[in-house]
């Protein structure tokens, strides 16, 4: 291993990138796009109002009162609808998924109920909603809950079961921590993967590697110095994702030394999947769509964009096959819940994938030979 | 009878195959140091794979092949520090400067003190220094080729076809650099398709057909032993003066009112002259020269250097 020739390689990929715009939008702000656009969504998932559509019909200080408390209760916000109007025409002209119809006599009927305690007054609340929408179902499942709620008061007799909440994390995390992590993940793969595809066969195909053989650059000293150029880049977009992270959604996310280890697993990983990639693949067209067939169903299944735990069965054993799972899981631990001795599981798994994919890597990239 | 210190290359009996086609076929020859040895012949012919053999990107099916002295096939580490190679259709880092792409060449061979901006004049690019390679046109690239060919002061200089595919200008320009690497003493393994490249250029000429050797010498040995004849043109000539010719037991050809005779003798020529002549077919101007390789290798192999012959060999 030669350090002055590892290092001239590494300045020449580093002023190439740098040079190369595209490729840099590609590596350093489609990531962070990707989690300013996907933060911003799911920003205020926590404290999210429902829009509600209502119509009073029974128009006294009784109904108005209602409104206003499911208004207050912060899940709902509410659009008063016209009582003249036919609530199911009103629904369907406007798109709205949910009209809630109190009707007429709902005050007389609460007269009844609570100052004469007459078990025979009751009011049917009517949903006007739209079966193909799941938000009504949602919206309907919190209404019911919130009558449910006042029904049980009204019988004046204390709840018989009660609630407590205890998360599994010793804090609370929001979207957008779960998700940085698996961005950061998936963009050092792509880059990884694609960086090493575009190396080898592109430069193959123009006859560089060729003219390379007759240099005393070794193979592994080629190849040490492309994943050494991506781990830099790696770190450098990492930290850009990261700071944008901090700086918009003053994410909690740990920076530890686990970070840049699952980096480093990361980028061997993935370098070391596209070398052989390139040895099979005839071209460099050929190869890179190859490394696309790979990486797209990786990202989807691996669990980098939402929990696992809303797939099917069959597709979380799919993902705990998958190397990126272990790196999203890795992060995850190590920056989110904090908890060195999942880091170090996820760790050891993904580095022995690494290791193998590394080797064959070396292994596949054809040195002499030429074209 | 040169001795071993003196030879640069030696080949004895080095075959190559691609699974059934035999790309070069048991060829044996040897290269002075310090002489520019040409090897001549079409696309196809086995010239890149036996130069990429002898510099160490290929490796040989049979037959021995010692540079420098060292078997390439075992020393290639201790022989590529001492050579230098223009490979086919040279190419670096798209968007690396000139400059850039010779600092970084010589930092591969670890040479402390190579004189980047020599070997950039050397080769004429210094206007072009700061340039990125991607901007580089076809004659630029191959001199930018030849200077980071040379970042280590080798001792042996290969040149795979280094004009092909550039214009008659940039050809010559390329020349130049290649004529003032003949005079500082390298030598220097040269293959083109161009005769008058290897007639310019080159102290021995090796003729290469189907990955075989049918010729080698120098330009002068090739065409004193396969064309010893004088070519005799006659311009803005008369058409009746090729039936003249033609009846006298020559083989003239007529084209675009010039005639060219080949003659054995020059008593010929002057016997042709008088002929046309008596006869009153005028002519403006004449010329008289000696065959050039491009007639040697079409004697030797019956078909037009540039022409793929039918049958040959992948490279």
């Amino acid at each position: 291993m030669k350090p002055r020739v590892i290092g001239a390689n590494v300045v020449v990929s580093l002023k190439s990138f740098y040079r190369e715009k595209s490729a840099m939008f590609f590596t350093i702000a489609f990531p962070i796009i990707l989690i300013l656009v996907f933060g911003t969504i799911f920003m205020n998932q926590d404290n999210v109002r429902f829009p509600l559509y209502v119509q009073d019909l029974d128009h006294t200080s009784s109904s108005a009162l209602l409104v206003k408390g499911l208004e207050r209760n912060g899940t709902f916000r509410i659009t008063q609808v016209d009582p003249a109007l036919d609530a199911r025409r009103y629904a369907k002209d406007n798109k709205v998924n949910l009209v809630l119809i109190i009707p007429k006599g709902y005050g007389w009927s609460l007269t009844q109920r609570v100052l004469l305690n007459s078990l025979d007054a009751s009011v049917t609340f009517t949903y006007v909603y739209d079966p193909g929408s799941s938000s009504a179902s949602t919206k309907m499942r919190l209404l019911k809950s919130a009558f449910a709620e006042m029904n049980q008061g009204m019988s004046g007799k204390p709840p018989f079961i009660l609630s407590a909440d205890t998360s599994i994390l010793t804090k609370k995390y929001r979207f957008i921590e779960f998700f940085v992590p698996g961005v950061i993940a998936m963009s050092v793969m792509t880059a990884s993967l694609s960086g090493a595809v575009t190396v080898n066969a592109e430069l193959r195909q123009k006859g560089v590697i060729r003219k390379l053989s007759t240099t005393p650059i070794t193979r592994t000293d080629w190849i040490l110095s492309n994943l050494l150029y991506q781990f830099i880049l790696a770190v450098i977009s990492t930290m850009a994702m990261l700071l944008v992270s901090y700086a918009v959604f003053k994410v909690s996310l740990q920076i530890n030394p686990w970070l840049f280890l699952f980096i480093l697993l990361d980028v061997f990983a993935f370098g070391g999947i596209g070398m052989i990639l390139t040895r099979v693949a005839t071209d460099a067209e050929s190869a890179a769509a190859a490394a696309n067939a790979i990486m797209f169903p990786m990202m989807f299944l691996s669990g980098s964009f939402f929990p696992l735990e809303m797939m099917p069965g069959f597709l979380q054993t799919i993902a705990r096959t998958l190397p990126l799972y272990y790196v999203n899981e890795g992060l995850r631990a190590s920056m989110v819940a904090v908890d060195h001795m999942t880091a170090l599981r996820y760790a050891a798994i993904i580095g022995m994938f690494a290791a193998v994919a590394f080797v064959l890597g070396i292994l596949a990239t054809k040195w002499e030979g030429g074209k | 009878m040169t001795n071993q210190a003196e030879l640069a290359i030696e080949i004895e009996k080095l075959t190559k195959r691609y699974g059934a086609l035999l790309a070069v076929n048991d060829i044996s020859f040897t290269v002075r140091t310090g002489e520019v040895f040409a090897f001549l012949g079409p696309n196809g012919a086995g010239k890149t794979t036996t130069v990429e053999i002898i510099d160490t990107i290929r490796t040989p099916t049979s037959g021995k092949v010692r540079l420098l002295g060292m078997d390439v096939t075992k020393k290639k580490l201790d022989i590529v520090p001492r050579i230098g190679v223009l490979p086919q259709e040279f190419s670096s880092f798209d968007r690396i400067t000139v400059r850039e792409t010779v600092q970084y060449y010589s930092r591969l061979f670890s040479s402390r003190n190579t004189d980047v901006d020599g070997l950039i004049a050397l080769v004429n690019l210094t206007e072009k220094a700061t340039e990125q390679c991607k901007n580089l046109s076809g004659g630029l690239r191959q001199r930018l080729g030849i200077a980071v060919a040379l970042v280590n002061d080798p001792e042996v200089v290969f040149l795979d076809e280094p004009t092909t595919g550039l214009d008659p200008r940039a050809r010559r320009e390329v020349w130049e650099v290649l004529v003032g690497l003949k005079k500082k003493g390298k030598t220097v393994f040269l293959t083109t398709h161009y005769m008058e490249e290897a007639e310019l250029l080159a102290d021995t000429v090796a003729i290469i057909s189907k990955g075989r050797i049918i010729a080698l010498g120098t330009p002068e040995e090739l065409i004193a032993g396969n064309a010893n004849y004088l070519v005799l043109t006659l311009k803005s000539v008369d058409g009746r003066s090729s039936e003249i010719v033609r009846r006298m037991g020559f083989a003239p050809s007529y084209d675009n009112n010039n005639m060219t005779v080949r003659v054995e003798h020059t008593d010929d020529v002057r016997k042709i002259l008088n002929a046309v002549t008596d006869a009153g077919a005028a002519f403006l101007t004449l010329d008289v020269r000696k065959p050039n390789l491009e007639e040697v290798f079409l004697k030797l192999t019956g078909t037009a250097l540039r022409e793929d012959p039918a049958g040959g060999v992948v490279e």
